[in-house]
């Protein structure tokens, strides 16, 4: 409610602009760029910056950080692939017990954080040398691939599975009904919510998946990592706008010390921040590693950076206690296209650090402006 | 009589959408100690800033003359070399720099291109002397207490050879004994021949300092006359428009059961320092019991304490209703029927940025979730009810809670304290920086509150503000219990002695 949607407003106008300006320039330097085929790489692509971005977000609204978060990408998705490849292990319970790992250690993280009372910053930056340190001891300086060959298991499934066409379509209807029904639920309770412009809303989001959907058919599908970016979303809008524990972060962020006076657990409520963040680089970690088909040393490079990144184009502050889930999905999208689109036109990779160091300085120097 | 150092002539001053101030004429003389008061929002603090440079010339309507000539003033620096010198509440020093650096804040003494320190602590030395400050002045400025702090500020203004001092609230953070030492020093500087512009909410003050009050309300100046010819009903009558009959409504209480009670208790802070030694007092349900002292006596400590939020307890027990209570956490206090209104309301209170209604509910949130998910309708509905029944001022609850004055702040957080529906409300000095009709509302809440049964625990470093409002008084000094009084027995001469240590008989 209130001060954080009020302030989606002033940031948005200049991140649609620049976003339509990535997609034009990249569209008119090649046409492939807006085929299905590569829109579709584009939606899984996406999917990995944003889902470890909405991890990300939930650490930077108490006002904390994890420059972790590409180690454990790493690490994570190593862990599985060593565990299936090496162990021989079933693909489930190998993710599952990678999956467990990363939410353990996250979740120790934030706890020397808090009781120790030392910076974020220092203790993941710390994380981010041991866990690509592991990482590479995990699998011992190889290539290790998410399946034995051949053997296509769940993990070499998460990013090549795709919904058959029929499913889309279903989907959109199941996602049509629910947000009519909400819409319809609010506009008959009436009071402050504005009926009009919450039909017009819902009008847009059906159509945006509509059109998704009809896109992704075009090549194979809905990819599944997008329903797995979609059910994240929902869950860290609904975290963070509907749930007293979303509040907390926002307290926390704005003022520790008047959140810890007015009750809030800090302490309890940063670490459960960082074990969410955990569940994020799980997530992550599979759907990277499965995307490069194998477990390599290079896996999650710099991932923490663009996570931050688009948090921060997003509209999140660093300081904490400013900043919504749609920002930062947002600014996933502009990150995610934008390499994208520079490894479409094979870009060779200097430039591409450069560019997104500009996009990054230029899309906040805007926001700044234009919030003035 | 002698001419005007300083005037402000018909100014009329704008912002979008509102009028600030309104044809105000305004001035004071050498050696003279001119008063400004008003409500929050009567338009002090923007003639405060025209006055000191803030908003520059051609951004208000009206004449500035500086010793009877005009002055075009385009930023603060101006100001300065006109030797206009505005201390604000929010003192402007670098907390981490020493006494000696601040003093001479950005006009270092060089010597070939290096600063010149022997000169500069001299000179820093010697000022302060003349302040009569006994500090450090190799120490940094954060270790000073609030007082020594604006002695530090005021030393800086006088090296730039201020000749006209705005001191706005210049006593809201100071015990009594060091806003007594305080007027000494504006009594010398009046003596100099220096001009001060004084601001306070405090009316005592005004009476005690100033020769001529000026009164603002909403805008424009209600009246500007010698203060021995005014009267504090007059004043407050001039500031809200309208007769409080009475400031302290506080009535008869109906006593009940001791709902907290407290047993020698002995606590430390960081270090290992004991901040309480053996503190033993008790509050029944429906009385208000008043908590004295100097800054540094240990009350906030103390009420923080109580609270949860501050050190470690080596002796002594808490009782609420008669069971144990040992709140690790200030949530472990707030479950069990404690509420905190925090006597820094911006550092320690809010969240500034975010929403009234935000701010409101922040200690309440586990009350309103239903099944996993925040009622955000019947959120808004509580939020509505307080907004109307404090008398919050605010264009909505949306509107972030940084924007409102100080005393609608302070209405949010006592509404976020009695949200909880606690058993006990420790207030500390809830009417700090408040103008006088808010502070009225506020004795009323809590008069309504202890009618309902709530034992409130009130800290205040204004004596009449603790005589009139409190059922007993408990005076801290060192951390110990000085002395309790009952209502009867306290007047302000006598809480004054046992808060020194100077009791005879």
């Amino acid at each position: 409610m209130s001060a954080p949607a009020r302030r989606r407003i002033s940031g948005d106008v200049p991140r649609a602009l620049a976003l339509a300006a990535i997609v034009a320039t990249f569209g008119a330097l090649s046409h492939d760029f807006l085929g299905a085929r590569n829109l579709s790489m584009l939606a899984i692509e996406l999917s990995t910056t944003a889902i470890l971005a909405l991890g990300m977000f939930l650490v930077i609204l108490p006002g904390h950080i994890d420059l972790s978060a590409g180690s454990g990408v790493g690490l994570i998705g190593g862990i599985a692939a060593v565990l299936v490849t090496r162990g021989g292990w079933p693909a489930p319970p190998a993710m599952l017990a990678a999956a467990a790992v990363a939410l353990l250690v996250w979740f120790s993280m934030g706890r020397i954080i808090v009781s120790q009372r030392m910076p974020a910053f220092i203790i993941t930056l710390g994380g981010l040398l041991i866990f690509k340190g592991l990482f590479w001891m995990v699998i011992r300086n190889a290539t290790v691939p998410v399946s034995p060959a051949g053997d296509l298991n769940v993990f070499a499934r998460l990013t090549t599975t795709y919904l058959p066409p029929a499913w889309g379509w279903a989907l959109v209807a199941l996602i049509a009904v629910l947000v009519f029904a909400r819409w319809a639920r609010r506009a008959r309770r009436g009071g402050r919510y504005d009926a009009e412009q919450g039909f017009l809303r819902a009008l847009v989001a059906v159509q945006a998946a509509a059109l998704f959907v009809a896109v992704t058919n075009g090549f194979r599908g809905v990819p599944l990592p997008a329903l797995l970016l979609a059910v994240s979303a929902a869950a860290t809008i609904v975290l963070t706008e509907h749930t007293a524990f979303g509040r907390r972060l926002y307290a926390i962020g704005g003022n520790e010390e008047a959140a810890l006076l007015a009750g809030i657990d800090v302490d309890a409520t940063v670490i459960g921040a960082y074990t969410l963040m955990g569940a994020a680089v799980a997530v992550t970690g599979f759907l990277q590693t499965a995307y490069a088909g194998a477990s390599t040393t290079t896996v999650g490079d710099l991932m923490e950076l663009d996570a931050i990144a688009a948090c921060v184009i997003g509209g999140t502050s660093l300081k904490g206690g400013r900043g919504n889930a749609r920002g930062v999905l947002f600014g996933s999208l502009i990150m995610a296209t934008l390499l994208n689109g520079m490894t479409l036109l094979a870009v060779p990779p200097e430039i591409k650090y450069v560019t997104r160091g500009l996009v990054l300085a230029l899309a906040v120097w805007l926001d700044t402006r234009l919030a003035r | 009589m002698t001419a005007a150092l300083l005037e402000a002539r018909g100014v009329t001053k704008t912002f979008p959408g509102v009028v600030a101030l309104k044809n105000v004429s305004f001035d004071v003389r050498a050696g003279e100690v001119h008063a400004l008061c008003g409500e929050n929002g009567a338009g002090k603090s923007t003639l405060i800033k025209l006055l000191s440079g803030v908003h520059p010339y051609g951004s208000y309507e009206g004449e500035l003359l500086v010793d009877g000539k005009p002055a075009h003033f385009l930023g603060v620096a101006d100001a300065q070399r006109a030797g206009i010198a505005a201390i604000a509440q929010e003192l402007a020093l670098v907390p981490a720099l020493s006494v000696a650096e601040n003093v001479r804040l950005g006009d270092w003494p060089t010597e070939s291109g290096l600063v010149d320190w022997v000169e500069a602590r001299r000179d820093a030395r010697e000022w302060l002397e003349k302040l009569g400050l006994e500090a450090d002045i190799d120490a940094p400025v954060e270790s000073l207490g609030a007082g020594q702090r604006q002695l530090v500020e005021i030393a800086k203004a006088l090296r730039h050879r201020a000749r006209i001092l705005i001191l706005d609230e210049p006593t809201a953070a100071l015990a009594e004994a060091e806003a007594e030492r305080l007027m000494g020093l504006i009594r010398e500087l009046r003596a100099q021949g220096i001009g001060i512009v004084y601001i306070s909410h405090r009316l005592e003050e005004i009476f005690t300092i100033a020769d001529r009050v000026t009164v603002l309300r909403d805008g424009s100046t209600v009246t500007t006359r010698r203060v021995d010819a005014a009267d504090r009903g007059s004043l407050i009558r001039d500031m809200v428009g309208r007769d409080i009959a009475d400031l302290f409504p506080r009535r008869a209480p109906k006593l009940g059961e001791v709902r907290l009670e407290a047993r020698g208790l002995t606590a430390e802070g960081e270090g290992g320092v004991r901040k309480l030694d053996s503190v033993s007092f008790s509050v029944r349900a429906g009385e208000v019991l008043g908590i004295g002292g100097l800054m540094g006596a240990g009350r906030t400590e103390l009420l923080m304490h109580v609270f949860g939020a501050w050190g470690k307890r080596t002796r002594g027990e808490l009782l609420l209703d008669g069971k144990a209570l040992l709140p690790g956490l200030p949530g472990d206090a707030l479950s069990a029927g404690l509420a905190l209104v925090t006597e820094d309301r911006r550092r320690h209170g809010l969240i500034l940025e975010q929403s009234v209604g935000f701010n409101l509910s922040l200690s309440t949130l586990d009350r309103l979730t239903r099944g996993g998910l925040l009622d955000l309708e019947a959120e808004a509905e509580l939020n509505e009810r307080d907004r109307a029944d404090l008398r919050i001022k605010t264009p909505s609850l949306d509107a972030s809670v940084g924007g409102l004055s100080g005393g609608n702040q302070q209405k949010v957080l006592v509404g976020r304290a009695r949200r909880s529906a606690p058993r006990v409300l420790l207030l500390d000095e809830p009417t700090r920086g408040v103008d006088v009709g808010a502070k009225v509302e506020i004795y009323e809440l809590i008069n309504a509150m202890t009618e309902r049964g709530l034992a409130v625990i009130l800290v205040s470093s204004e004596l009449p503000e603790l005589i009139g409002m409190s059922d007993r008084i408990v005076m801290m000094r060192g951390g110990r219990v000085a002395r309790e009084f009952t209502r009867a027995q306290a007047t302000q001469e006598k809480l004054i002695a046992a808060a020194l240590g100077q009791e005879h008989a």
